[in-house]
Parts: structure tokens; sequence; C-alpha cells
């Protein structure tokens, strides 16, 4: 497995969740996502690009999103992700995990 | 969708992996650039831009290794990841890669290839026979003797009450005159029950098999079926074949089937040209068929296992022992699974067990050696590579996963040298038949490799792969490895390596071992050639003739033998004549003989012979006289050796004694009329000394059948041969010759599997000889590129060249004394197992050791010299300097 997955973080699968609600608003590559993410945020998200990729070429190998390659208006390469049919359903599966997840832990966290 | 994303993963993992990659470059550097642009867009000055692209993005290398490892999250993925690279690391090093190929190649080829033909000549059924679930039927005797004959009526208890072990066909083989229109050839046939054919699976190509009716006693028509090549060489090829007459033996017989193509008999030295019914009685001339001495193989019902089968006969067989108490000391029977050489006298089937065991130690020593050196090759390697293995952890990699590494690195080795060695073994059991194959004009069996001895390879070959990736991984698991990223690997100074040491002296005490054993076969089979076999071994003629279509009594035969020994002896040319019934020079059965008033038997060999047999072998009488045509009328002659007159008359004459013979019912009583000189009779050094008793042909007269004359002559073979076969030929048209050939042909035939097995194992000690004396090298030469900075010390402070060789050579000498001294111990053990199967050889044989010492040494000492001296010639300045 990767090695990622052995970190005892709940970002990973939230990286996921997050990246396949940025792709719900259009295509976009690798650092597009990265500043959606910091802009939508209000810079709170403050996550390493570079842990971007893993988290997008393994939704790419679930299938969860489609990659093609474009060259961009400066004549440079680069790869653009697109959410699939699955994708869109797994972002359903992954917003409500995420709701009662955070429901829960409102839950035990009691009335502040 | 499966499929397009395993092909995807192929691609990225197996194939074009270097695509994948350039197009992850591609799109972190297109990440960078954008984010450098936007850093200035924000207001920080080029380079400012850069470096806030970069601290914002992270380790650019750990993102890049976690994305691939997402590539390969499954094992399988990670497998043909580590076999890509495993390629990749052996063309990057191809000396040891190739050499290690090679020499995994051999071994397991060697291997494989006695493998394959021991499992070719001992396991697969004959040609012809298709039947599953064969199983010969043997007795084994409390002392471990082994009978694989019985009588009709053992036979036919069997017969009558198995009900899981059916059918049950019985045969024997005899040697016959067969006669056509074209002339009296000399044939062997098979005598055998009318199942035989069904049995075995044999398909007769034209006609049937035999009918109940014709293996009855009784005067029926004698029927035959005769073998395929009979068919097509002798008759054409007929279609009519069905019916034709011959005459077998004298007696006229008729044609009913042909076998099918290649088949010669169920047991791999019969080679039988035709077949005739069993009737459990002579019938005419036809004696052969009585059915004394018979083999029994058969069939088991399907569902019924091995175990089951003789549990039944064990029954039987104890039934039939109340019955007939003479049987009782046969003790068990035994079923024993069906083979081409199962049963039989053939020295394949008597002795094959032992040689291949012998064989096996072999084999597997050449194995462990050669593990043994390849492990230190990649151990080399792996410590230079301790670098990269650093790297490659400090990137995430686990231990387990740079073991996983090794192992695929070791697998790709194995499996080319897995390939190359079934290509060798294919070839060399090709070439070897030749040897093999006793006779010629076999149908030689197919020694080739088959899926068993494929398989076997391949676990050769994966035994290999984790013999050699031990040494390395487990070197990898107990080094702490980020030192190496800190310091060369000069700078960690790594003790004496117990283990790369402890297996050179593994290699050289076996090799050691190998050629001690080699070394012992050769004296056996020197002191053999030049053993003195005490009569002439030079211009005598062996003439193999069938009798059995011109005499019918043994009266009758006796006359036509010495009419033709008459002839024989008027050839110019010829000294000498004499014949004795069989084929070979003296028979080797031993039996219990004793003087008179005494209770005491010692084991002689009997053998009946004509007169002049003596003075055509030359060897001298000590006393008395040769027999006589006229043989003795008052009681039977007898001629012993002189170690048996020695033996049983000591320091008195044995001439006039009498000589007692056979059990106490039947007790047979011999005058003893000559005593001769002591001679190996057979032609071969036996254990004891030479004790025999010769009878007199003319007293006692044997069936027609098989005899040999020995013709004494001057001048050439080349010259003697045809003459000899003309006179045969006209003196009776029925007579056919069966073999004419010398004497030394005889005798040598006679150590042909000892000179195999010599010839085998040296070639395999001086291999390993060879190999040994490398690893040695390979692994002094590695210990001292390591130690180059030390020797250039050494050498700037005063060092003189001799002085190091001498410290270098003195130190890996070390290791050379403790092999050799383990080796002459396991030689020791060894030879005492050996001494039991060759001949004339004691373990601690002087001359062998001291040869194998001095050889041992000598290879041992230029593997160390070499080394030592370009250690010694180093440059202390370049060796300073040198991380």
């Amino acid at each position: 497995m990767a090695k990622t997955r052995q970190k005892p973080e709940l970002l990973q699968g939230t990286l996921d969740l997050l990246i396949l609600r940025t792709l719900q608003w259009g295509p976009q590559h690798g650092h597009g996502i990265g500043v959606a993410l910091r802009a939508s945020s209000d810079e709170v998200l403050n996550i390493d690009h570079g842990s971007l990729y893993p988290a997008l070429h393994r939704l790419e190998r679930e299938g969860w999103v489609d990659a093609t390659w474009k060259t961009s208006d400066r004549n440079q390469r680069a790869k653009y992700y697109r959410l699939t049919a699955a994708g869109r359903r797994q972002l359903a599966v992954e917003r409500s995990r995420w709701s009662r997840l955070s429901a829960a832990i409102a839950r035990v966290l009691g009335p502040a | 969708m499966l499929w397009r994303r395993l092909r995807k993963i192929l691609k990225r993992t197996l194939f074009f992996p270097s695509q994948a990659n350039r197009d992850l470059d591609d799109e972190i550097r297109f990440h960078l650039a954008e984010e450098t642009r936007l850093q200035s867009e924000r207001g920080l000055s080029d380079d400012e831009a850069v470096v806030a692209a970069r601290r914002l993005f992270g380790n650019v290398a750990v993102a890049k290794e976690e994305t691939r490892a997402v590539w390969v999250s499954t094992r399988l993925e990670q497998f043909l990841q580590d076999l890509r690279f495993g390629c990749r690391i052996l063309t990057r090093s191809p000396g040891v890669s190739l050499t290690s190929t090679i020499l995994i190649a051999l071994v397991i080829g060697g291997n494989t290839t006695v493998f394959s033909i021991a499992h070719g000549v001992l396991a697969k059924p004959s040609p012809g026979v298709h039947a599953p679930r064969l199983a010969t039927v043997s007795w084994v005797a409390e002392n471990g003797d082994i009978q694989t004959h019985a009588d009709f009526p053992v036979y036919s208890h069997f017969v009558d009450r198995s009900s899981v072990f059916q059918p049950i066909a019985a045969f024997d083989f005899a040697r016959l005159t067969m006669t056509l229109d074209s002339g009296s050839y000399a044939v062997r046939a098979g005598i055998v029950t009318p199942n035989y054919f069904d049995t075995l699976g044999v398909r007769l190509v034209k006609g049937r098999s035999f009918l109940p009716e014709e293996a009855k006693p009784g005067p029926a028509r004698l029927v035959a079926v005769i073998a395929h090549h009979v068919w097509q060489n002798n008759f054409g090829g007929v279609d009519d074949i069905v019916g034709k007459p011959i005459t077998v033996n004298g007696q006229p017989a008729t044609i009913v089937g042909v076998a099918e193509q290649n088949f010669r008999g169920a047991i791999f030295i019969e080679l039988a040209d035709l077949w005739i019914p069993l009737t459990g009685e002579g019938r005419d001339q036809l004696q052969v068929n009585r059915g004394a001495y018979l083999m029994m193989i058969g069939q088991r019902k399907d569902g019924v296992s091995l175990s089951q089968a003789q549990t039944q006969l064990a029954t039987l067989w104890m039934q039939l022992q109340q019955a007939r108490p003479e049987l009782k000391q046969r003790y068990k029977v035994r079923l024993v699974p069906y083979s081409a050489t199962a049963g039989g006298n053939s020295i394949v089937a008597t002795r094959g067990n032992r040689m291949l065991a012998v064989f096996s130690v072999v084999t597997a020593l050449t194995l462990v050696i050669v593990c043994a050196n390849v492990t230190n090759l990649l151990i080399a390697r792996a410590m230079v590579r301790q670098r990269e293995m650093a790297v490659r952890q400090s990137l995430g990699a686990s231990r387990g996963r740079i073991v996983r590494c090794l192992l695929a690195e070791g697998l790709v080795l194995s499996v080319v040298a897995w390939v190359a060695a079934c290509l060798f073994a294919w070839w060399v059991s090709k070439a070897v038949v030749p040897f093999v194959v006793p006779e010629t004009g076999v149908v030689p069996p197919d020694l080739a490799p088959d899926w068993t001895v494929v398989a076997y390879a391949l676990g050769l070959a994966l035994l290999c792969t984790l013999a050699v990736t031990a040494g390395p991984a487990l070197r990898i698991r107990h080094q702490q490895l980020l030192p190496f990223l800190k310091v060369g690997e000069q700078g960690v100074v790594q003790g004496r390596s117990r283990l790369t040491h402890g297996l050179v002296v593994l290699q050289l005490a076996f090799s050691v071992l190998l050629l001690t054993s080699a070394g012992l076969a050769l004296r056996s089979l020197s002191l053999q050639d030049s053993l003195d076999v005490g009569f002439e071994t030079r211009n005598i003629l062996l003439a193999t003739v069938n009798t059995a279509a011109g005499a019918t009594t043994p009266e009758t035969n006796r006359r036509l033998l010495e009419g033709l020994q008459d002839q024989l002896a008027r050839l110019p040319g010829v000294e000498q004549v004499s014949y004795r019934s069989g084929r070979r020079l003296a028979s080797g059965s031993g039996f219990p003989v004793r003087r008179e008033q005494s209770e005491e038997s010692v084991l002689a060999l009997d053998n009946t012979v004509a007169p002049g047999y003596f003075a055509t072998f030359g060897v001298p009488f000590v006393a008395g006289r040769d027999f006589t045509r006229a043989g003795n009328s008052s009681s039977r002659s007898a001629i012993v050796t002189r170690q048996l007159a020695d033996t049983l008359w000591p320091h008195e004459s044995a001439i006039g004694k009498i000589l007692l013979t056979g059990p106490a019912d039947r007790l047979a009583r011999s005058e003893i009329v000559g005593v001769v000189e002591n001679a190996y009779f057979s032609g071969r050094g036996t254990e004891g000394p030479p004790r025999y008793v010769f009878f007199s042909n003319a007293e006692r007269p044997a069936a027609p059948g098989e005899t040999t004359f020995y013709i004494r002559h001057r001048g050439q073979l080349d010259a003697m041969a045809p003459v000899v076969a003309r006179a045969l030929r006209q003196a009776d048209g029925r007579i056919p010759i069966a073999s004419l050939r010398s004497i030394e042909t005889e005798i040598s035939s006679e150590v042909a599997p000892f000179w195999i097995l010599t010839t085998l194992l040296t070639l395999f000690a001086a291999g390993s000889l060879i190999i040994a004396a490398i690893g040695q090298y390979a692994v002094v030469a590695f210990d001292g590129r390591r130690r180059t900075r030390e020797f250039g010390l050494r050498i700037a402070l005063g060092a003189s060249s001799n002085q190091l060789v001498t410290s270098v050579m003195a130190e890996s000498f070390r290791l050379t004394a403790i092999g050799i001294v383990a080796g002459f111990a396991l030689s020791v053990a060894a030879g005492t197992v050996l001494a039991r199967v060759l001949f004339g050889i004691t373990p601690t044989d002087p001359p062998t050791y001291l040869g194998v010492f001095v050889l041992l040494a000598t290879a041992s000492l230029v593997a160390c010299y070499l080394p030592a001296r370009r250690a010694a010639r180093t440059d202390p300045l370049v060796a300073l300097r040198t991380e």
C-alpha cells in the first residue's frame, strides 16, 4: 500500500473529498486545484502542494477522475483532471460520510 | 474496464515506466512554473518567487516518490517493478551478473541432466507400454536380497485369487533360433501369458494376441507374435503377414500377430524380437516355455492404491507359503511401480539405485558450491550498493521492500539460468545416449527432459534464488544504512565478513570431497585395468551361436558342438578352441561346496566347460589334468582353482579328493582331477580370491541353446572373424551366429558403468575445483580492493611489497587450510562408503589424498597470489586519496 496510508492522518480521505469537490466546478490541473483550495478556504487549509499529486494519481487510479494532457496558453504541457460519473457518486458518498463524522464529533464535544 | 486498467498498469510499471516518469516531471514542473508566476505577480523577485514556490510545494522528490508508490500500490505491481529493477541492476554490473548466471546455469544444467537421465532410464515405461497403474511383483528376503522371479504355480495362485490386482501377466525371456526362408537367426524371445499384450496396453498392428487354447500344454500348434522391425526387415512389411509360417528352435510355428512399432518387451534389457505363449511346461524342442522362472507384472484396478493391492497380495502369499514351506525363505512380497528398468538382472536395475545415490550427492554438493560462490559475488555487489540502499530507505522503502527487491533480482538471475540449464540438459541428454545404452541396434531410451525434469530444474532454480539472496538480504537487515549516506563505503570499515569467509571454506571443503572421490574412482578403474586376471587377454575370439535349431537333446547337442569345435580347430591361424554354454566368459553365481566329512562349506563359482578351456585361456595346471571328451564313467570330474584347493585341502594334494555339492537330499559327488592356477575367469576383479570349480561338458552336456566358442588365434582379429563366421555358417545352416567379439570388448563391457560414473565424477570435481578457486580469488580480490587505503598506508610507512604479499596470502591461506582439513575429514567418511561400491580401494588411499592436496593447494595459492600481488602494487598516493 502507498506509504501515505500508513500515516495516521484524517487528511488523506478528506483531501480526496476536497479535490473531488473542487473538480465539481470544472476540469482543472494540479496547480489550479491547489490555488482553489487555498482561496475557497480563506487560506486556512494550507496543504503542501506536493501532497496533492499522490492524491490526484490515486483518484485517477480508482477511476473517480479522468486526466487529459493539454497545452496551456503559455505553450506548456499540463495535465487536466476531470470528474467522472463514478467520481460524482463517490463525492456524494464522501460528503455524507463527512457530515456524519462532523456531526458525531460535534455530539462528543457537546455544547460549547 | 479491468483489462484496460491492467494494460495501463503493465505499461506503467513494466514496459514504459519512463514515459510515466516524464509525464510526472512535466506535471510538477508546470505546477512550479505556475506558482512561481503567481508569486512574481504578487510582487516577489524572480529568485524569491522560485524559492517561495518550492517552499509551498514541499519536498519534490518525496512527492514524486509517493506518487510513484501510488502507481505500484498492489503487490503484483511492486513485484513487476522489482523485476524491472532487477533486470536493470543485472545489466549495470554485467561481469557479476554474467558470471553468476553462467555458474548457476551450469550447475542446474548438470543436476538436471543427471536427473533427466536417471528419470528417463529408471522411471519411464518401455516404449509401446501404455497401460496405467502397472506394477511388478518382487520378493524381499530378510537380509535384503531381492528376488524378481517365481515359478508357474505361484503365478497361478495369484491370478486365480487376486481381485484388486488384475490382470496379471507373467513372462520370461529366452534366446532362440528363428528360421525363415532367408536363413536362421539368433533371436531374443519373450515367453508370455496370453494376456501379456493387453495387460501392458500394447497395440498389435496386425493380427491378434494369443488365445487361451494356444497357451495350454499339449500338442497344440505353436504360434508367435513378431516384433515390428522383424515384420519390416525380414518380411518386407507385407500385408498378409498373419498366418505365415516360421520355425522356432526347429519347431514349426505360425505368425498370428505383429506388435506395434518400437515395442521390444516390458523390460529395458529384453529387446525381444518375437513372443511365444507360456504353457507352464516344456513343449517339444521348446524347453523354454516351462515357466520355471517368471517375472510378473499386473495392473492395479482403478481406485485401488498400491498399498491396498500389496496387502491383498501379501495375504495370498502367506496362504501359499503355508502350502509350500520351501517358499518361506522368500519372506515378503512387494509391489513395485513399473518402470522399464524394474526387475531383471540388468546392471541398472541392481546397481542403479546406488549409482543414483552417488550422483545425487555429487550434484547436490556442486549445487552448494556454486550457490556459495554466487552468494559471495552478490554480497560483494550488495556492499557496493549500500549507498543506493540507504537512499532508497530514506525515500521511504522499508527493509522488507528492499529485501523483496533483492529477491526479484535473484529471481531474474535464476530464471535466465533455468532456461539455459534446460537447454543444456536437453542437448547433453541427446549426446549422452550412446554411452548409456549398452548395445547398438536398440531403440534408444528417450532421455530428453520431460515436464517432470523441467519442473525439477525450476525447483532448483528457485532454491538457488533463495540461497543466493539470503546472504545479501541478511546483511541488509542487520545494517545501519544511514552512515553510508554520510561517508563513502571505504569509510565504514567492515569487520572480517564471517559469512563470506565461511562460504569460501565451505566451497573448498566440498571441492576436496569431490576431488578425493573422483580420485578414488580413478584409482579403482586403474586397478581394474592393471589387474592381472590370470589368463590371456589378447587374441581370443568369442563366437556365440544358438544350437537350438540343430539339436534336440543334450547328447546330440554335445556331438554337434564337438564337431564344430574340431572344425574350428582346423582353421588356419587357430591355436586352441573350447566352448561353454551361455554368453559370457564365466558365470559369477556362487554356491556352497565342501569336502567330504566336513560340514563347513565355502562359496565357489561354478562353471561347466569343454575340454581345452584352460589351454585356450592360457591358465596353467598346477596339478592333475584337463577334462577329456571321453569323460569319467564312474563319477563326475571337477577341476578347481588353487585357491579353492588350498582352502579345502591345505597342505595336501587335492587330486583324487571328493567334492560335495548341493543340498542334503540331492548330494552330488565329484572327483577332483585337476587344479589350475588362480585366475579371475569372469574378467573382473572380485572382492574375494578366485574360487572356481569347473565341471566337464562331456559328462554334463548342456541342452541346446546359446553356446560360446572361445577361439585362440594368431594374427589380427579382423582377419580371423570372417573366417570363423564363414566356417560356422558352412558347417550347419541351422545354427545362427548371435555375436562375434574379441575378448577385450567382452572384458571392457563389464566395467562400462564404472567408467561412466568415474568420468562424470571427474568432470564435476574438476568443475568444482575451478569454481572454488575462482570464488576464493574473487573474495580475496574484493577484500583487497576494500582495504586499498590500509595497504597504501602500509606501503607509505615502509612495508615492502613482499611483506604485503606474504601477509595477504597468509590470511587467505588460512581459509584454504581449514577447507582442506574439513574436506579431508569428509573424504574419509565418503571413502568408506565408496569402498563398498568401487573395487580395490581403501578409504584413505595415500596417493589420492596427496594428489588432491597438491592440486587444491596449488589452485588456492594461485588464486590468492594474484590479488595479493595487485594489492602490493598499490600506489600509496592514489590509495589514500580514494574514497
